[in-house]
């Protein structure tokens, strides 16, 4: 076998890599710290939280209220914004130095990036994109539930004998904790000594404000004739969701919808997550457009309409009765979680 | 610069609805199912080629596989491509990601002379995504992951790409040689170029080289050398839509439909 | 219409090109001597300021000059110009040669590579599983083909997957047991008939599938064959081998011939006024008018009437061509013009028999906010015979 830098024997505490946005915890990272909490009391160990970046600092004590009982804290200009080797290099020195025997990290972008890299590097395994974690309990080892194959297939995954166990974890899988102002954990500044030599990729613009690219969007709220042109609502529930806007081909050539965002076989063939199409009969060329989509969504009166075919949660109504009261609800979800990113 | 060269890592996969779980054994069954190319490679082979197009050079593919993954190479050098290697073996079978990039990144190492390596972001069977970041590592490369355009800038040796983000982009550039990996979707690869189809087909070279012809040392290949374990496989409710019907009033549809998407309201 | 002055530039003449328009189009491009009638029919005329100039197209394919890319993607094959053209030039096939060529020197538009891939992988240019071709048939055991069955059924890729036309191939499974027809298909294993390809001038693959399909139909010893589209019967009639025995019909044609031998009769009235659309690859591909027309004037209480443009002088649905999978802009359809004709005639029901004009016209008509119901012949015929599923 690869030889891992370390083994079973030596290796001990949960460790989640936690990600930010200016400072600001994402989302997942909070849902990975609320199961990591739960993993790490199961194992009767500590949970530590790395927070890498610059100006950062303010986070970790909203780390530790969400359940780290110790944050490093590694500082530095050329850790921001995240690039993967800088970065790689901080953690698995880390890493290779506190031997951890669970490395968890987000499912993004970044966080994929860096942990693929980071595996090889450790020669470790990691599970990626996880939607379910817990603790086998006849062998004490990390088990990730995985999809494949288009999601059509679930297996679970184990690492026995190189450390850390590592694992990504799908945003949203799972509740964010309450935070707990009261709870009490130690935060450790890290000294990071890099220099410019150690970040061959430069980040030359960043927008999170982003144009229309469909065909990447991991949500999407569709439009079709049926919501005839009143895309308030829509646009509200988008911006709950963080999902783009799409349309038919009639809310395309009506002009509810760019031409950039139509869906369908001579629109964009799309690939989201989540798809929520309202007011779509589901015309064949239509459907061709979503037919990858993970979950589908779909709301119209007519209860014959063929979009239902092709629906994994039908609702058969009236869009502008049911939008109101959901939107309605997400929003005071929403208020109940406090700020949500 | 000298001449531009490019590999583009393909993996034939099969057809994603075409495998099962036999519900006996809870083993996948792969069965008959049809091959094709992954399609995130299709549009990584699609990148490269626009970039050969522009700037002159070649594309080199390189496979780890079984021997039947010669033909799609051929497929891919129909489209333009120049040369094939399929590494092939049985003792690679068994693969987690670990060996797996290990065996790809030993491939494009023994081609000697590479300044970009192309691959897809993620393969439809495995989803892992961290193949390409694994190679990466072994060759000691920069990365960028989950680019959806990219150029090229010659004189400084640089290439630029867009990077996407949740829920924005980012333009980074990276000095040659480098990796970068193309998101599904990120382009329309272009249909075969019949007038390479006999010359794909007949004459083109594909090298099929074993874990000896790399040197390999055979206990870092395969099932030996993995980290994970599959600890259980079982059939996802997902293969086919579940067609839910909600009922009762508008409100208690809106209500039901939120516990369905709350998940989705954070991340 | 006053038209800025482009700033001349001198005109190539390629006389590679030129050779290599007539090879691709077997010497069609010769007899044209540019009288423009082309131009004038083409329907394009009534939805565009400049409207697709044949003539000009003929011209620079005659001259070997670059076409401007896109004109020559507009075309929908519906062939009205061939009526009238003098010289009897087959300007349609012109038309896809020219996109052969195009594919030849890479420089197609956007979205066709994805059609053939899907073809390649998938074996239906909708992009759609394999494995699941035969779930038209909803649950129904629908026989596999043997050589002693009266017909082989073609259902092909859009009545396949289409959830709409899968009715029309569900209605010809009632109509063929109504008239004891035996009959098979060969379920997920039928292969593309590769339309498509033709309309989208991708001929090399079109060759390659061509050629395979032949190989099967003759080791599946397949002789009298049934399409539910226009669209593969007129690649099995026009398109395929003489000689593999194959005998294509299209099922309007077979189920004329029902009628005739009094094997299909219709013994309750189906009350409804009916128009009928002939779609292009029927009507002025193959001459096939009169049979649809004597199938549905077969059913008692059936009254038929003609819309002011019929027969050969039917407007195409637009669909053609490859067109279902090229985006057509809005105020750009030839369905939407195509809808009035039928509302003239104060029908119930436009009928017509092919895949692509019921999704075009169902589009339009939805668009106008009519109530005409769009049926396929075999849908009238299915509900004339009872039993079948209302569309």
């Amino acid at each position: 076998m690869i030889d891992p830098r370390y083994g079973p024997q030596e290796a001990a505490g949960v460790w989640v890599h936690l990600e930010h946005e200016a400072g600001e915890l994402a989302s997942v990272s909070k849902e990975i710290l609320g199961r990591a909490r739960a993993l790490a009391d199961e194992r009767q160990e500590p949970l530590t939280a790395v927070l890498m970046g610059s100006g950062v600092g303010g986070a970790a004590l909203e780390a530790v209220s969400l359940g780290a009982d110790e944050v490093l804290v590694a500082e530095h200009p050329l850790l921001d914004p995240y690039t993967t080797a800088p970065h790689a290099k901080v953690l698995d020195a880390l890493v290779a130095e506190r031997k951890p025997d669970i490395l968890l990290l987000a499912a993004s972008p970044d966080g994929r990036d860096l942990a693929g890299r980071l595996a090889v590097r450790l020669r470790t395994g990691l599970t990626a994109d996880c939607t379910d974690l817990r603790i086998n309990p006849e062998n004490g080892l990390l088990v990730g539930e995985v999809t494949g194959f288009g999601q059509g297939i679930l297996a679970t995954i184990e690492c026995p004998d190189h450390r850390p166990q590592m694992a990504t974890v799908r945003p949203g899988v799972f509740q964010r904790p309450e935070p707990d102002a009261s709870r009490e954990g130690r935060v450790e500044k890290i000294a990071v000594e890099l220099s410019e030599a150690d970040r061959p990729v430069r980040v030359m613009r960043r927008s999170l404000k982003h144009g229309v690219d469909i065909t990447q969007a991991e949500r999407l709220v569709v439009a079709g004739r049926g919501v005839s042109g009143d895309l308030a609502l829509l646009k509200r529930l988008a911006r709950l969701l963080k999902a783009e806007i799409g349309g038919t081909r009639v809310a395309a050539d009506a002009g509810w919808v760019g031409h950039d965002r139509m869906v369908g076989q001579t629109g964009s063939v799309t690939h989201p997550k989540l798809a929520l199409v309202c007011g779509v009969s589901g015309a064949f060329q239509f459907t061709v457009g979503i037919q990858d989509a993970g979950t589908v969504i779909a709301i119209n009166s007519d209860k014959d309409a063929p979009i239902f075919d092709v629906a994994d949660v039908c609702v058969v109504d009236d869009v502008f009765q049911v939008l109101p009261r959901l939107i309605e609800y997400l929003e005071s979800e929403k208020k109940k979680n406090g700020r949500s990113d | 610069m000298s001449e531009l060269k490019i590999v583009v890592c393909l993996k034939v996969v099969p057809k994603s609805e075409e495998v099962s779980v036999n519900p006996e054994t809870n083993t996948l069954e792969r069965g008959n199912a049809r091959s094709e190319i992954n399609a995130a490679d299709m549009n990584a082979l699609q990148l490269a080629l626009d970039l050969k197009d522009t700037h002159g050079g070649s594309v080199t593919l390189v496979s780890m596989g079984p021997p039947f993954a010669e033909r799609y190479l051929r497929l891919g050098m129909a489209m333009g491509a120049d040369a094939g290697y399929l590494l092939s073996d049985r003792a690679f079978g068994g693969a987690d990601t670990l060996p797996t990039s290990y065996v790809l990144a030993e491939g494009v190492r023994a081609l000697q002379e590479c300044d970009l390596v192309v691959c897809g972001e993620e393969s439809s069977d495995g989803a892992t995504g961290q193949v390409p970041a694994g190679i990466a590592e072994w060759l000691d490369l920069p990365q960028v992951t989950g680019v959806t355009t990219a150029q090229l800038l010659p004189k400084s040796r640089l290439i630029r790409a867009r990077r996407e983000l949740h829920g924005g982009y980012e333009v980074v550039e990276a000095p040659l040689p480098c990796l970068v990996s193309v998101r599904l979707g990120a382009n329309e690869p272009r249909f075969i170029d019949f007038q390479r189809w006999d010359w794909a087909l007949e004459e083109a070279p594909v090298t099929v080289w074993s874990a000896a012809d790399l040197n390999l040392d055979e206990s870092l290949v395969g099932l030996k050398g993995s980290a994970t374990v599959v600890a259980g496989v079982a059939a996802a409710a997902t293969a086919e839509r579940r067609r839910e019907f909600l009922s009762g009033t508008a409100e208690e549809k809106a209500e039901q439909l939120l516990e369905r998407i709350k998940n989705w309201t954070r991340a | 219409m006053a038209r800025k002055t482009a700033p001349a530039e001198p005109i190539t003449l390629d006389d590679s090109l030129w050779e290599r328009v007539m090879e691709a189009t077997h010497g069609a491009v010769a007899p044209c001597f540019q009288c423009g009638v082309c131009t004038a029919t083409c329907p394009w005329g009534q939805l565009q300021d400049e409207p697709v100039n044949v003539r000009q197209l003929m011209h620079r394919a005659q001259l070997g000059i670059e076409q401007e890319n896109g004109a020559m993607w507009w075309c929908t094959t519906c062939r009205a110009c061939e009526e009238l053209c003098p010289r009897d030039v087959p300007i349609a096939d012109v038309m896809v040669s020219l996109r052969d060529l195009a594919w030849k020197d890479h420089a197609v538009p956007e979205g066709v590579s994805s059609v053939m891939w899907a073809m390649y992988w998938d074996g239906n240019p909708w992009r759609r599983p394999p494995s699941q071709r035969a779930g038209w048939s909803k649950g129904t055991e629908i026989p596999r083909f043997s050589p002693d069955c009266d017909v082989f059924f073609y259902v092909g890729c859009t009545p396949s997957y289409d959830s709409r036309s899968q009715k029309v191939a569900r209605a010809l499974t009632h109509i063929f047991g109504e008239a004891g027809v035996t009959f098979g298909t060969l379920g997920d294993g039928e292969p593309c008939c590769g339309d498509a390809a033709y309309g989208l001038g991708q001929h090399d693959y079109l060759k390659q599938i061509i050629e395979t399909n032949s190989r099967l139909f003759a080791e599946e010893g397949v002789s009298t064959l049934v399409t539910t589209s226009p669209h593969c019967y007129d690649m099995f009639a026009n398109h395929y081998p003489k000689d593999i025995g194959l005998k294509p019909l299209h099922y309007t044609q077979y189920l004329a011939a029902l009628v005739e031998e009094g094997k299909l009769k219709f013994e309750k009235p189906f009350e409804a006024r009916l128009t009928f659309h002939d779609p292009c690859y029927l009507g002025r591909a193959n001459d096939v008018y009169d049979e649809p027309r004597a199938v549905l004037s077969a059913i008692p209480g059936v009254t038929l009437v003609e819309m002011e443009h019929s027969r050969a002088d039917a407007l195409c649905c637009g669909g053609g061509g490859g067109r279902m999978w090229i985006d057509t802009k809005a105020g750009e359809r030839f369905a939407d013009l195509r809808v009035p004709d039928a509302i003239g005639t104060g029908a119930e029901i436009l009928v017509t028999a092919c895949p692509h004009c019921i999704a075009c016209l169902e589009d339009s008509l939805k668009q106008a906010g009519s109530h005409i119901r769009v049926m396929d012949v075999a849908e009238v015929v299915s509900a004339a015979l009872g039993a079948g599923e209302t569309p």
